[in-house]
């Protein structure tokens, strides 16, 4: 891995000469009048909240050995000024409705393969092309409820997208936690700042789930699938269900009865109008995917189909997300939305083409190779950080099967100061998974999960690979005011009768008489 | 038994129960607080004028004009011992209160409560620091729920337990009322999309009711949602009917002529009136702050009445050393 020193990189905080940035001013005043001993007492407090709460990863060691460790939340924030969330905003929003667009065309008239823009056997060939998907409209059209997109600041500040991630992107719970446990460990950071609150996720998400629920009268009755108290995100899982007040359901749970899908309970079946599923296409309904699953429901897309029940996101999403067709992203935006894109991609190479892969196998030592179907950094090799010999079993891999790899240049990731276990501050790299949500509209949250690197100079970091996370503000500014609810400066409470303290005022005032009066 | 340490044991019920209730509130609002916006309009936020008119707080008022900031508020209302309201000012009456029937109570509850003392001493649980009040309130919860879970499993259900359990729910009803009187819309203004929506679920997540309120149903947690299950919904042990019925439970199996007691018979009628009420609600909830004002004043009276038919002949002992 190369560090930092060489090449320059932009950090949020410290511009060039080492002033800090007019609006991280504040925190930096705030943190130097706090210390280093300070940062240190409240990293410990952090550790013990985590792990009371159960606020955990498992985190595998090179031995192969799993462990329970807290979240690595780093105590100083990630700040995000108005004006550049208005930028990520909108860029994303227009990003998730061209994806959604995509996803729509791909299982129907395939328009933009006619107009010759994305090629079919590129999209056919993706390992999440779903064709059980074929002809399913669901309700309202929308098929990427849920989206995060990974963004990642290049050496000049600019925001870039680095993936897409429109199957079931995970991290929300660590976002809304890590914010709540700022409130609790260092409180006065936020004394000189006005950010924007994002505890309002689950409502939106229950609203945008309830208004794609096909439901004839009566409430939605809405789920959460997991795949079970194994998998690594299933404190995700329940917190969201928990918060949302619906029910966390497993495949055993669910079953389907002539194309509609109901849920065991106590008092016999109960109706289910819309799933938001945490598993993969593969393993959903094993009569169209993978018959070995044992986490699926079999009919599932029977009723699917029959459009009596919603699924969050769609079935078949994962063509969207698969890296090759992300080269594609900005020409869907042009082609389906006729804008131009406001968030670049990161320079990219598709193998499939022969031109391509032999100028990126010539540099392969200073480029990112990536895996086209998978996600959470599986299978990511960092050409400047790897070997020689790993290198050559790469080449060997990709000219295998060029279609599932991607090239990128490596991107020198924008920094934040990050608290050291000496309670020292030292800059490292960060990206940003903003969380949308799309039901009635795209709503994106202000914030999302930073994910920041904590070893120096590295560029990995998935907290599967110990990276760590921090708290993101965005910052309100009063152009946003006017979308927000209206003042309450006027607010005068009602004044209350005092608290009692004691039930004998009378003979409390008879006994002091006593006392006073000579015996 | 003896209408003095039965006044002792309501009144230490009383005094635990608020300094739950007044951490839990701190709590809140101070989270909600921070993601608000200091400079005056509070979009999601309980204001902490709002909190001292909860507590009634004349300490505060009387100060007039002169705003109190936040560090000084949550001061004023945790560890200010001066401040009658404050929480380890009611930590403090519990004790003493449990000091004097420490031969009625079991010996853990004397323990549990005689050692928040020890705790507070602790300087890491103080609420000045950069950590605030967390680590205070949270320590403040866990010794409340540690008192309550051993006097409901080492306390013979007589009739001391009545009246140490009469007290405590007796607070909770109270200071929740309290809360709506305040989180609600006053009359004639706008309710839907109020910023006082904000409020409400701020409190409610501060007397820990967030989770089963959504699992009551799917209503949007607006002001008025929020207070009608804060206000009618008997199966949530901290709504107001709830709390009501339970004093109203304990009261009748310490009297030995329920049918004749006044403070029952006063508490039955309300809990009647509040599930009539509860059914037959307006649907726009512009009802519920007068429901709230009514079941206050007759929650006063209540008070009134058990002081009268229970404590009546007691006479403040004086001691002397």
């Amino acid at each position: 891995m190369s560090t930092a020193g060489s090449l320059t990189t932009f950090d949020e905080v410290f511009a060039a000469d080492g002033v800090p940035r007019p609006y991280a001013q504040p925190l930096v005043d705030e943190l130097e009048r706090l210390g280093a001993d300070s940062l240190v007492a409240a990293g410990a407090l952090r550790d013990a909240i985590f792990m009371r709460q159960g606020i955990t990863f498992d985190l595998t060691n090179p031995e192969g050995a799993v462990a329970d460790r807290p979240f690595p939340l780093d105590l100083i924030p990630r700040i995000i000024p108005a004006a550049e969330w208005r930028t990520i905003k909108r860029g994303l929003a227009q990003r998730i409705r061209a994806l959604n667009h995509f996803v729509d065309d791909v299982y129907h008239e395939r328009e933009i393969v006619k107009a010759g823009i994305v090629p079919w056997t590129l999209i056919a060939s993706r390992s999440h092309f779903a064709r059980a998907a074929h002809g399913i409209r669901p309700p309202r059209g929308v098929y990427t409820h849920i989206a995060g997109c990974d963004l990642v600041r290049d050496a000049n500040g600019a925001w870039k997208v680095l993936e897409d991630n429109v199957r079931t992107p995970s991290g929300i719970s660590y976002m809304l936690e890590n914010r709540l446990a700022m409130t609790r460990l260092i409180p006065s950071l936020f004394a000189h700042f006005r950010v924007r609150p994002i505890d309002q996720y689950p409502a939106l998400l229950h609203a945008a789930l309830r208004s794609v629920a096909p439901v004839a009268d009566g409430e939605a009755r809405i789920v959460v699938w997991t795949p079970g108290p194994a998998n690594s995100a299933y404190f995700e899982h329940t917190f969201l269900a928990r918060q949302m007040g619906v029910e966390l359901v497993e495949a055993s749970d669910l079953v389907v009865r002539d194309d509609v899908c109901y849920m065991r309970t106590t008092s016999g079946l109960a109706r289910v109008n819309a799933i938001y599923r945490r598993l993969d296409d593969a393993f959903i309904d094993p009569l169209e995917f993978r018959p070995d699953s044992l986490l699926g429901v079999p009919g599932l897309i029977r009723a699917y189909r029959a459009g009596t029940v919603a699924i969050a996101n769609a079935v078949g999403t994962g063509v969207a997300d698969d890296k090759a067709v992300y080269c594609y992203v900005p020409e869907m935006i042009r082609f389906y939305l006729g804008e131009e894109p406001l968030l670049d991609n990161v320079t990219t190479y598709l193998l499939d083409d022969r031109e391509q892969l032999e100028l990126a196998l010539e540099r392969i030592g200073e480029l990112v190779f990536k895996p086209t179907g998978e996600s959470g950094g599986k299978g990511v090799v960092i050409g400047p950080a790897t070997g020689e010999a790993q290198l050559a079993e790469l080449a060997l891999a990709v000219r295998c099967e060029p279609a599932q790899w991607i090239a990128q240049e490596v991107v020198r990731l924008s920094t934040v100061p990050t608290v050291a276990a000496d309670g020292t501050l030292a800059a490292r790299h960060v990206d940003l998974r903003p969380f949308a949500i799309f039901g009635d509209e795209i709503r994106i949250v202000p914030g999302g999960l930073t994910r920041v690197a904590l070893e120096p100079g590295s560029l990995i970091v998935n907290s599967s690979r110990g990276g760590g996370s921090k708290d993101t503000w965005v910052l309100q500014d009063d152009a946003d005011a006017e979308h927000d609810p209206p003042a309450a400066a006027t607010f005068a409470p009602p004044a209350l009768p005092d608290l009692r303290l004691r039930s004998w005022t009378g003979q409390a005032q008879q006994q002091q008489q006593q006392l006073l009066a000579p015996p | 038994m003896l209408a003095r340490i039965a006044h002792e044991l309501f009144w230490l019920g009383r005094n635990v129960s608020r300094a739950e209730l007044t951490a839990r509130m701190i709590d809140g609002v101070f989270q909600a607080d921070l993601q608000g916006r200091p400079d005056g309009p509070a979009g999601v936020t309980l204001s902490w004028e709002a909190v001292l008119a909860i507590m009634g707080s004349t300490s505060a008022g009387e100060q007039g004009a002169e705003r109190l900031s936040r560090a000084d508020t949550v001061a004023l209302l945790s560890t200010d011992a001066g401040n009658e309201n404050s929480v380890v000012a009611s930590l403090e009456r519990a004790r003493e209160g449990a000091r004097t029937v420490r031969d009625v109570i079991s010996a853990e509850m004397w323990e549990a409560i005689n050692a928040v003392h020890l705790g507070l001493a602790d300087a890491s649980i103080g609420v000045t620091g950069y950590g605030g009040p967390y680590s205070f309130v949270s320590y403040v919860k866990s010794r409340t729920a540690l008192f309550w879970g051993v006097a409901s499993r080492t306390m013979l259900r007589d009739d001391a337990y009545a009246f140490l359990d009469a007290g405590g729910r007796f607070e909770s009803a109270d200071m929740v009322l309290r809360m709506l009187r305040v989180a609600l819309p006053a009359p004639g203004e706008r309710a839907a999309g109020s910023p006082r929506d904000g409020q409400a679920l701020a409190l409610l997540g501060a007397v820990g009711g967030l989770q089963a309120f959504r699992r009551t149903g799917a209503a949007a947690p607006t002001a008025t949602a929020v207070a009608s299950f804060l206000l009618y919904t008997r199966s949530y042990p901290d709504s107001v009917a709830a709390s009501i019925d339970a004093v109203r439970a304990a009261l009748e199996l310490a009297d030995a002529s329920p049918r004749a007691s006044v403070p029952v018979l006063r508490l039955s009628r309300v809990l009647s009136d509040l599930d009539f009420r509860g059914r037959v609600g307006l649907g726009d909830g512009s009802e519920l702050l007068e429901v709230c004002e009514i079941v206050g004043r007759e929650l006063a009276l209540a008070d009134g009445d058990i002081t009268d038919r229970y404590f009546g002949g007691v006479i403040s002992p004086t001691h002397v050393s």
